[in-house]
């Protein structure tokens, strides 16, 4: 076990040491912060890096660009407009990107396996075989502690089907981006966005199920005099966005935080420019990658439980609309009584 | 064919602490909201309209301060309906 440990932490440290002396050869020297945000950040532009060697360059996919995209003068020269700039400008960047194959990817693998596992011989009660009996348990568990536990026993089984995908596919693209040579699609904010999108839709879907069109329209008016309406419909509006916002930036900065961990811990390396810091900082950047490992599961898991609980909260506030309803009816007939 | 069982209806039992937790501090929180994102709007409305109008601070001044006065009754009015309940 020892001299496995060993052996893993010259190669690694052989491996960053070539790749670092590659680079002098080129003229072009990259600093540590240069190489892992290179690293973490997204591109059309594919490359294949190999132990003691210079990258493979597979090749890039043309970008795909919708709109008025012509390329403007900026201090790099003319580029073309992309991402949240260019789509101000009215540009829509659809290029397909590193993320988006790791999606792609992902979601073929989980069809896969999941069909696979899934396709259990139904005349036996039991499940049998180590991938039938795992999906089970995992997703007895999405669906008994977080859809039943957070949205109730009455409307939590209606909302398990897009609690398990948001789990298994969060999960899938944070364990694909611990594999060598992928990326990981959840460090990007795009994905996250649109991620925290999809429960965003789901919980005024189950608000307006909950409370009926009519009750969400009056909630969004937050109950004052129509006069009031132009200051607290925004104040209301604002406020459902500051749910998924949270749920944005929760994903997309522990994914992305523990990869630049793991990277600066290697980069320690270059930085103090000595090879025995090896000794130090590659046993700890394996104790991070492990620990990676369990954040891949734990963030899958924080996603879909706080979807859970926004969606039980939005099918609660429904409830609470009906009661108020009818406790204001109750007072209202009070009064009259009176 | 046999009539659909009419589904159980749920007393929250069975809801996990978070889950009562947060359903109990929801009102709370929308109060608070209120109260802060009177301001917000009132701050961030003001603002965009002073620089499309050209109209100087004072829709940035007057809408602040409509926004705080709106927040403020909206976070009063839910904390009296809170008190109501109880």
């Amino acid at each position: 076990m020892r001299k496995a440990m060993v052996l893993f932490a010259s190669l690694f440290v052989a491996t960053a040491w070539a790749s670092e002396s590659g680079g002098h050869g080129e003229g072009h020297e990259p600093s540590v912060p240069d190489y892992i945000l290179h690293h973490v950040s997204d591109t059309n532009d594919f490359e294949l890096e190999v132990p003691l060697s210079q990258p493979i360059h597979l090749g890039a996919i043309p970008p795909i660009r919708i709109g008025s995209c012509e390329p403007v003068m900026t201090d790099h020269g003319m580029v073309a407009p992309s991402g949240w700039s260019g789509l101000l400008q009215g540009c829509l960047d659809l290029s397909i990107t590193k993320h988006t194959v790791m999606m792609w990817l992902a979601a073929v693998l989980l069809l896969g396996t999941l069909l696979i596992w899934s396709n259990r011989d139904k005349t036996k009660l039991v499940p049998r075989g180590t991938g039938a009996n795992l999906i089970e348990m995992l997703v007895l568990f999405v669906r008994d502690e977080m859809a039943i536990k957070n949205i109730g026993k009455e409307d939590g089984p209606r909302y398990v089907p897009y609690l398990l995908t948001a789990f298994f596919f969060i999960l899938a693209m944070n364990l694909l981006g611990l594999v060598p040579w992928m990326a990981t699609a959840t460090g990007n904010l795009a994905v996250t966005a649109g991620l925290a999108i999809c429960t965003f839709v789901v919980t005024q879907a189950a608000g307006i199920r909950s409370a009926g069109l009519g009750g969400y329209l009056k909630h969004l008016t937050g109950g004052v005099h129509w006069s009031l309406w132009p200051i607290m419909i925004p104040v209301e509006i604002l406020g459902l966005f500051t749910k998924p916002f949270a749920l944005t930036m929760r994903l997309f900065a522990n994914m992305l935080a523990g990869h630049i961990v793991l990277f600066f811990l290697i980069g320690l390396i270059f930085i103090l420019g000595h090879p025995a810091v090896a000794v130090i900082s590659v046993p700890f950047a394996f104790a991070i990658y492990l620990l990676e490992l369990f954040v891949a599961f734990v963030q899958a898991y924080v996603f879909t439980l706080l979807s859970a609980l926004f969606i039980g909260m939005a099918v609660a506030t429904g409830h609470h609309h009906d009661d108020h309803g009818h406790a204001e009816s109750d007072h209202g007939h009070g009064k009259a009584h009176a | 064919m046999a009539a659909k069982e009419p589904r159980e209806k749920s007393d929250g039992s069975e809801l996990g602490t978070t889950a009562r937790q947060m359903r109990a501090a929801q009102p709370y929180i929308n109060a608070v909201w209120k109260l802060v994102g009177g301001a917000v709007v009132g701050v961030l409305g003001g603002y965009w309209l002073d620089r499309k109008l050209g109209s100087g601070p004072w829709l940035l001044v007057g809408l602040s301060f409509l926004g705080i006065c709106v927040g403020f009754y909206g976070f009063l009015r839910e904390m009296a309906r809170l008190g109501r309940r109880k």
